[in-house]
């Protein structure tokens, strides 16, 4: 007893985290609510509370309410790094979820999380940076993400274009890391599927108008436009791309999948469109997130990061309910125990947690598959995830098809050989 | 395709060009550059889709669309009561912003008041409407094609002669009307003007009432013709204050005239540069124009 | 109260690296009277050079010279003084507001580059991996934070302690009679241009130094670290602080970033759960309102210019 007490103290003068729990527990967010990216991370911060709902509903982690606090980014990452580190010294949190941008998760991750030993699980980063960080080892696992890496992605886009029988594409995409990663992907995907580019038009963020961006794209009349980009500007560039002549055969990647961009688009004009977007494998019990959501916000999860969020907040909570002391550390090492591929099969909504909690306590181990499918990170952090393609149908987005995480390998293997 | 570009051009420029004018005048007359003025095209945007609303549930004739627009009465109607509601608020922030620094502070100071009203309105409009974007009508207008393979929106042929109609009203003020004549004479030289009878406060008022009208119908145009946003003035302000300052503080045609090149040069740049490095262009041809007029093109050297 | 002393360790460091780059300002703006609006850019100048001076080599991207630090910070700060130079030379015959757009034009562009010249900056991926020097001398977060700060308010220091030199030498008194009436200064036969253009490189160079200790701290750049709201925040730092004094733009750094970053702690603690999506909003409306209400006050920024003479003349 005294040794043990004896050991706290001197975790606590050399300052490492040696927290034994507390109640309520605190669960750190750290995304951009105002700024540029406002719109989207709006939405994202609210799935995520939705995520910690659920959870105290089904009890809390181990008996404690857990108390979400989120501090906004405002897309800048001094002051994302600022919140994130203050949501560690001050409300002494020991897992972060965020940032949306890469350009602030990553600075979170190198000054703020890594060297506090705090975990860190972004639903929305999708810069090869971190991976390229985690096999040096930089990150020493305290890194996760719940969205699915552009690889597949951009994969799953030249497929749709050749499946269609497509054969001059015009590619618009956003000059961030995702979109330019995405749109590379892409140009070297469709030259080994069979079809061609006509143009690649990068179009920087919150500009005024995108004419000269639509105009150049509509050079060298394509049959098809591949768009990547958020549901804002995405909507400004499909209007103008429509209105100036633009075909209506649109593939667009998962973030244009929002019901804030089909209305400001106007779903009447977007009956041709297809995408592709993460897919939850096909078990009755997965269509209880779609379901929960809806009730509570009384729209379906149509939009970015909205599915990845949830899974983020709800594997970290999982991995603490998981843990004896809640530190970084037991976190980081019981997310693997909670996604481990042999585990017992639990599903999100308060009824799945609490059946998950249940068999914590029995001592097994479960394998979390959520609002994104079975969650199965690599080892630098990185998850795979099924594939599904959609359409418009009326205002309905109807699932036109789905890959297995097996078929989405296959179909990367054979793209990269 | 370059008369595609130049028609765009031309479109994107007339909407920067509206919103220039109150800003050059108000640099020019109250010496200090408004960061904030950029919102009062939100504002502007937002107020006209409230009275939208309000004149659209008469219904009839009012929410008929006309002709090939995609807008009816209503909208015009809210366009006029937005730009009273953004007067009002211009010149609110006027009396108990900037007319007590002007006269505490250097205009500096003035200008980072600016920049911290343009954060608390631009954030107002996102808590009181919310982020989503909004458009005052969701119908898609296809573009109709022109000769010359130029593909044009009937709206933005509304929007480019509403431009026309705005800019000859205004000039006619200036040279006709005795306020307008006695606003040139405080730009000039504003003790020169005083001693001469002019009651310089009523002239100011009338700056930030025209400044605001303009920004208003700029916002109301803007949302017409793309969409509502809390960013949308600011994603307009380096547009805004570069036709400003290309035309010369002051200067009505310097301020149109700025306008449409910041618009062109955009434009027309991506024809043989990276759209990447788009928003560069308007400023590059600043620094280029300024290097040989360090006043702007209208604008008169001031020493 | 060992996370409060974590806290404010890190929040001291991110507040005078700020203050630096308010210390360049304020030489060009406080004590010579140029509009400089393109600060974003000479601190990513800065910046990227540290990266490419320290940072660890890379394929198909220029650099990773595994520089030591001060090599670092020395050559950030001639990269940014050659580019100053440079712009200094196109733009400083221009005057106030035109000067401001030029040079905030300047730094649109230079962002531009950072984000799309692949081969020299990574791109919209930026450069990571950026060595921080306190982590090979020191274990565990804490100790290592300290250690930066240290260096910190070393480089703080002798900024300051140089810049008071300066100011208060004939050339400094030279740069404040070409701010109140160039004509007459030019009068007196100095060359107002050669002394502009002088005071220009310098303040860029130190804007370029606080770039440097930036990433180097961060251990990562990309350019959306350099958006104009840099600039808009180093601005407001030296007109709440005080202009044309150079405790007040420390000061300024301090107080403005704090104001920035415990509003958005504030609000995190005071809203509720279920709208805190919109704090975000309020934080940015808060922000704002101190800022007008701070100048209302106190137009002339919390601590005013000092009014001095020569000590030869005092003689």
């Amino acid at each position: 007893m005294f040794r043990k007490l004896g050991l706290a103290a001197f975790a606590v003068a050399f300052g490492t985290a040696a927290y034994a729990v507390d109640c309520p527990i605190k669960l750190g967010a750290i995304l951009p609510v105002s700024g540029p990216m406002g719109q989207v991370g709006e939405r994202i911060a609210e799935t995520g509370l939705f995520a910690v709902e659920q959870f105290n509903e089904a009890g809390g982690v181990q008996g404690c309410p857990v108390e979400y606090v989120l501090r906004d980014t405002q897309g800048q990452s001094a002051v994302g790094v600022d919140a994130a580190k203050s949501l560690v010294d001050l409300d002494g949190v020991q897992a972060l979820i965020g940032a949306v941008s890469s350009g602030v998760s990553l600075p979170v991750l190198t000054s703020v999380a890594v060297p506090s030993k705090v975990v860190q699980v972004s639903c929305c980063s999708s810069s090869e940076s971190f991976t390229a960080l985690a096999e040096e080892g930089k990150t020493e696992g305290y890194w996760f993400r719940t969205y699915a890496t552009n690889r597949s992605q951009s994969a799953m886009g030249a497929k749709l274009v050749t499946d269609s029988g497509f054969e001059r594409t015009a590619v618009i995409y956003v000059n961030t890391d995702f979109g330019v990663g995405l749109a590379r992907r892409f140009e070297q995907d469709i030259a080994k599927l069979g079809g061609s580019i006509t143009a690649m038009v990068a179009y920087n963020e919150s500009q005024q108008s995108y004419r000269a961006e639509v105009t150049k794209a509509l050079e060298g009349s394509p049959d098809s436009l591949y768009l990547v980009a958020f549901p804002v500007d995405g909507a400004t560039i499909t209007r103008e791309w429509l209105a100036l002549g633009g075909t209506d055969n649109l593939i667009v990647n998962n973030s244009l999948r929002s019901d804030d961009y089909f209305q400001a688009v106007g779903s009447q004009y977007l009956q041709n469109m297809q995408g592709y977007d993460s897919a939850q494998p096909r078990l009755p019990s997965v269509d209880s997130f779609n379901e929960m959501f809806e009730v509570r916000f009384d729209n379906p999860p149509n939009g970015p990061g909205l599915h990845s969020v949830y899974d983020a907040v709800t594997v970290v909570l999982l991995a603490m309910e998981a843990s004896g002391d809640i530190t970084g550390d037991s976190i980081r090492d019981n997310i693997r125990l909670v996604t481990s591929p042999d585990g017992i099969e639990v599903f999100p909504g308060p009824d799945g947690i609490a059946r998950a909690k249940a068999l914590l306590s029995e001592g097994k181990t479960i394998r979390y598959v959520g609002a994104t499918g079975a969650l199965a990170f690599d080892e630098n952090g990185d998850v795979q995830a099924p594939k599904m393609t959609w359409k418009l149908d009326g205002d309905e987005n109807v699932e036109t098809g789905y890959l297995s995480t097996a078929e989405v390998a296959e179909l990367i293997k054979m793209l990269d050989e | 395709m370059i008369l595609q570009h130049i028609a765009d051009g031309i479109l994107s420029g007339a909407i920067v060009s509206l919103g220039a004018i109150g800003l050059s005048f108000t640099m020019k007359l109250l010496r200090f550059a408004n960061f904030s003025h950029s919102e009062l095209l939100t504002w502007g945007a937002y107020g006209a889709l409230v009275f939208l609303a309000f004149f659209a549930s008469f219904g009839g004739f009012f929410d008929r669309t006309i002709g090939p627009f995609s807008f009816g009465v209503a909208l015009l109607l809210a366009m006029i009561c937005a730009s009273v509601v953004t007067s009002i608020i211009a010149l609110v922030l006027h009396r108990f912003v900037f007319e007590r620094l002007s006269r505490t502070a250097g205009h500096m100071t003035m200008v980072f008041a600016s920049f911290g009203v343009a954060l608390v309105l631009r954030h107002l409009v996102v808590l009181i409407w919310g982020s989503d974007p909004i458009y005052y009508s969701n119908a898609l207008q296809f573009a109709i094609l022109l000769p010359g393979n130029v593909r044009v929106m009937p709206d933005q042929v509304f929007l480019l002669g509403l431009t026309i109609i705005v800019v000859i009203a205004l000039h006619l003020f200036m040279t006709r009307s005795r306020t307008g004549i006695a606003m040139r004479g405080v730009a000039e030289n504003p003790d020169l003007a005083r001693v001469s009878g002019v009651n310089v406060d009523r002239i100011i008022t009338w700056v930030w009432i025209i400044g605001a009208s303009g920004a208003a119908m700029g916002g109301v145009l803007y949302g017409m013709t793309v969409q509502l946003r809390p960013e949308l003035g600011f994603s307009l302000i380096l547009p805004l204050f570069a036709a400003a300052i290309l035309g010369g503080a002051g200067s009505l045609y310097g301020a149109v005239l700025g306008g449409l090149i910041v618009g062109l040069s955009e434009n027309l740049s991506v024809m043989i540069i990276p759209t990447t490095y788009k928003p560069a262009v308007p400023f590059l041809l600043i620094l280029a124009i300024l290097y040989f007029r360090p006043d702007g093109i209208f604008g008169e050297r001031s020493r | 109260m060992i996370g409060l002393v974590s806290y404010l360790v890190f929040f001291l460091i991110l507040s005078l690296i700020f203050g630096v780059a308010v210390l360049g300002l304020n030489l060009q703006w406080g004590f010579t009277g140029l509009f400089n609006a393109g600060v974003a850019g000479f601190t990513a100048i800065g910046a990227y050079t540290m990266a490419i001076l320290t940072g660890p080599s890379r394929d198909a991207v220029f650099g990773g010279f595994e520089l030591p630090f001060v090599a670092g910070l020395v050559g950030a700060m001639i990269a940014s003084g050659i580019s100053a130079v440079i712009v200094g030379l196109a733009t400083l015959k221009l005057r106030h507001e035109y000067l401001a757009v030029a040079t905030f034009g300047i730094a649109v562009t230079i962002q531009l580059v950072c984000l799309n010249w692949e081969y020299l900056t990574g791109g919209t991926l930026g450069l990571i991996g950026i060595p921080n020097p306190s982590k090979a001398w020191a274990e565990g977060p804490l100790a290592q934070n300290a250690l930066y700060l240290l260096v910190v308010l070393v480089v703080v220091g002798l900024t300051f302690a140089a810049l008071e030199r300066i100011v208060k030498s004939p050339w400094g008194r030279m740069l404040k009679a070409i701010r109140e009436d160039e004509i007459a200064a030019s009068s007196l036969g100095k060359s107002p241009e050669r002394v502009r253009l002088e005071a220009f490189v310098l303040g860029c160079m130190i804007m370029g130094l606080s770039g440097a200790l930036y990433v180097s701290f961060i251990g990562y750049v990309s350019p959306w670290d350099f958006l104009p709201i840099l600039t808009f925040q180093i601005w407001t730092m030296l007109i709440v602080g005080g202009s044309a004094n150079n405790r007040g733009a420390l000061l300024g750094a301090l107080i403005v970033w704090g104001v920035w970053t415990t509003s958005g702690f504030v609000i995190s603690r005071i809203v509720p759960s279920e709208i805190q999506a919109q704090g975000g909003a309020m934080q940015a409306v808060l922000i704002g309102f101190i800022l007008v209400v701070t100048l209302l006050v106190r137009p002339r920024g919390l601590i005013g210019e000092e009014l001095y003479v020569s000590r030869h003349a005092r003689s």
